[in-house]
């Protein structure tokens, strides 16, 4: 096989990616102002208020996502606020029951009491407008099989009315459907952890004030870890997304010099 | 009749919807209520039975001529063991249903969704070309971006973090929304004409 340019251009990548993983090390990240205020937002949840989690993520982008619900998880049960889980993406619904009660664990927290996981429901904007009617219809039994009635936690919470807030861990554009239809709807507040590739996106909602606040991609999740103050995997990948940023700064810059130089060279 | 029956039950039903998804009145709550947990959950139910039987006959289809056997046959291994798992053992924490999904469909995935980057890496090296001003101005805006996404850029001048977030809050978020209301008067102007009974390609092609 003739090695090409492209092959050269993967191996560096695989190079400098497994060496910046394999050297480790925490960077000491300024906290941007969407990091601090979503901080600021669940540091201001009483204790025992209800805040509804959607895993609105497929398995794909579990590397970036998987730091981001952890950061937000730790925070919500170390303030002691109760966490109903959901998920709009079938894909969601394993990940999203799996940290919830890894991370629940960490802070002593009882699955029922201070948790619980309703699974998942198909068609998204159904699943969000049911859930505004009332959530007990839409979702009569847990993730696991109890009775919504038979958890302690779930007393008194009828729809959107007596949740504080949604936060939708999302890497795909289901935190719109919240919004247009959650927030629009029923009045919830809407916040989001998302992939550092939709951020964009959801800026124009960011700025109308129509999504609360908003934390994104792996520089999102170190910093709010930072803010925590408690270590996690998103602070251990930031020098390999470092250095794969470098390198492709790199790659832009040597490949715009081979193109001006061969277009000199043709001129002549 | 054919096509003018469809029509009619599609612009009644889009507009009760209408109507009950912006009214409070209690039975238009009720109506909501049914419509949205009742028949879209039945509704995804045909569909993801649809989807099932063709995903299942596409591949039969495909062993039987001698296409991709051993990708086709692994296919429907998935497509059938993940439920029997579950039905099995249950879906909790520790199940083999659970340990299929961390250990098998999750790396897959992100191993998939991970090539992503050595896509951009040889994009960078042979694509992203600045063939001309706006193209520079582009290419430079990317650069800034990456930059302040990584460690490198703390390191940096407030200014340039201040420059990165004025890219982000000004000239990346007009783009945006104006690509959003574009988006939106496309989907009211296309609901509209669903309704009306103006736009039709959703019947299928008319027989002569």
């Amino acid at each position: 096989m003739k090695i090409e340019s492209r092959h050269l251009a993967f191996i560096g990548l695989a190079v400098v990616v497994v060496i910046a993983m394999l050297v480790g090390g925490r960077p000491d990240l300024t906290p941007s102002a969407d990091s601090v205020r979503m901080h600021e937002y669940i540091a201001s949840l009483a204790p025992g208020s209800v805040v509804m989690v959607s895993f609105d993520h497929e398995a794909s982008s579990l590397p970036e996502i998987g730091p981001l619900a952890k950061a937000f998880l730790r925070h919500a049960f170390s303030r002691g606020v109760k966490l109903v889980g959901v998920s709009l993406l079938a894909e969601g619904t394993g990940i999203g029951y799996r940290l919830m009660e890894e991370t629940g664990r960490e802070y002593d927290c009882e699955y029922g009491k201070d948790f619980v996981f309703l699974g998942f429901k198909p068609q998204w904007v159904a699943a969000i407008v049911a859930m505004g009617e009332s959530i007990s219809k839409t979702y009569p039994e847990d993730y696991l099989g109890n009775t919504y009635q038979d958890i302690p936690m779930l007393a008194g919470v009828v729809n959107y009315s007596d949740v504080a807030g949604v936060v939708s861990i999302a890497d795909g554009s289901l935190t719109t459907h919240w919004m247009e239809y959650g927030h629009a709807r029923y009045g919830i507040t809407v916040s989001a952890f998302v992939a550092a590739a939709m951020v964009t996106t959801y800026d124009p909602y960011l700025a109308s004030g129509q999504m609360h606040a908003m934390v994104g991609g792996l520089r999102g999740a170190a910093e709010y870890e930072s803010l925590i103050g408690v270590g996690g995997s998103g602070g251990r990948a930031m020098l390999a997304q470092t250095v794969a940023h470098l390198y492709v700064i790199v790659l832009i810059i040597l490949g715009n010099v081979v193109y001006f130089r061969s277009r000199h060279t043709g001129r002549k | 009749m054919r096509r003018k029956f469809p029509q009619l039950v599609c612009g009644l039903i889009g507009l009760l919807l209408f109507v009950v998804y912006f009214s409070r009145h209690p039975i238009a709550s009720s109506i909501n209520e049914t419509v949205t947990r009742e028949y879209w959950q039945i509704v995804f139910a045909f569909a993801l039975l649809v989807g099932v039987v063709s995903f299942a006959k596409i591949n039969l289809q495909g062993i039987e001529r001698g296409e991709d056997r051993l990708y086709r046959i692994i296919s429907l291994v998935g497509l059938i063991s993940m439920p029997v798992l579950a039905l099995i053992w249950g879906i909790g924490t520790g199940s083999p249903f659970m340990w299929v999904f961390d250990n098998v469909q999750v790396p897959m995935q992100s191993t998939v969704f991970a090539l992503l980057a050595f896509f951009v890496a040889s994009a960078s090296l042979r694509g992203f070309r600045a063939r001309s001003g706006p193209a520079f101005i582009l290419l430079l805006a990317a650069m800034v971006a990456l930059i302040s996404r990584s460690d490198v850029g703390d390191l940096m001048s407030a200014r340039f973090s201040d420059f990165a977030e004025w890219i982000r809050s000004n000239p990346s978020m007009s783009a945006r929304r104006a690509i959003l209301i574009g988006i939106g008067l496309g989907s009211l102007t296309t609901s509209l004409r669903v309704l009306l009974g103006l736009e039709r390609t959703w019947l299928g092609k008319e027989s002569k």
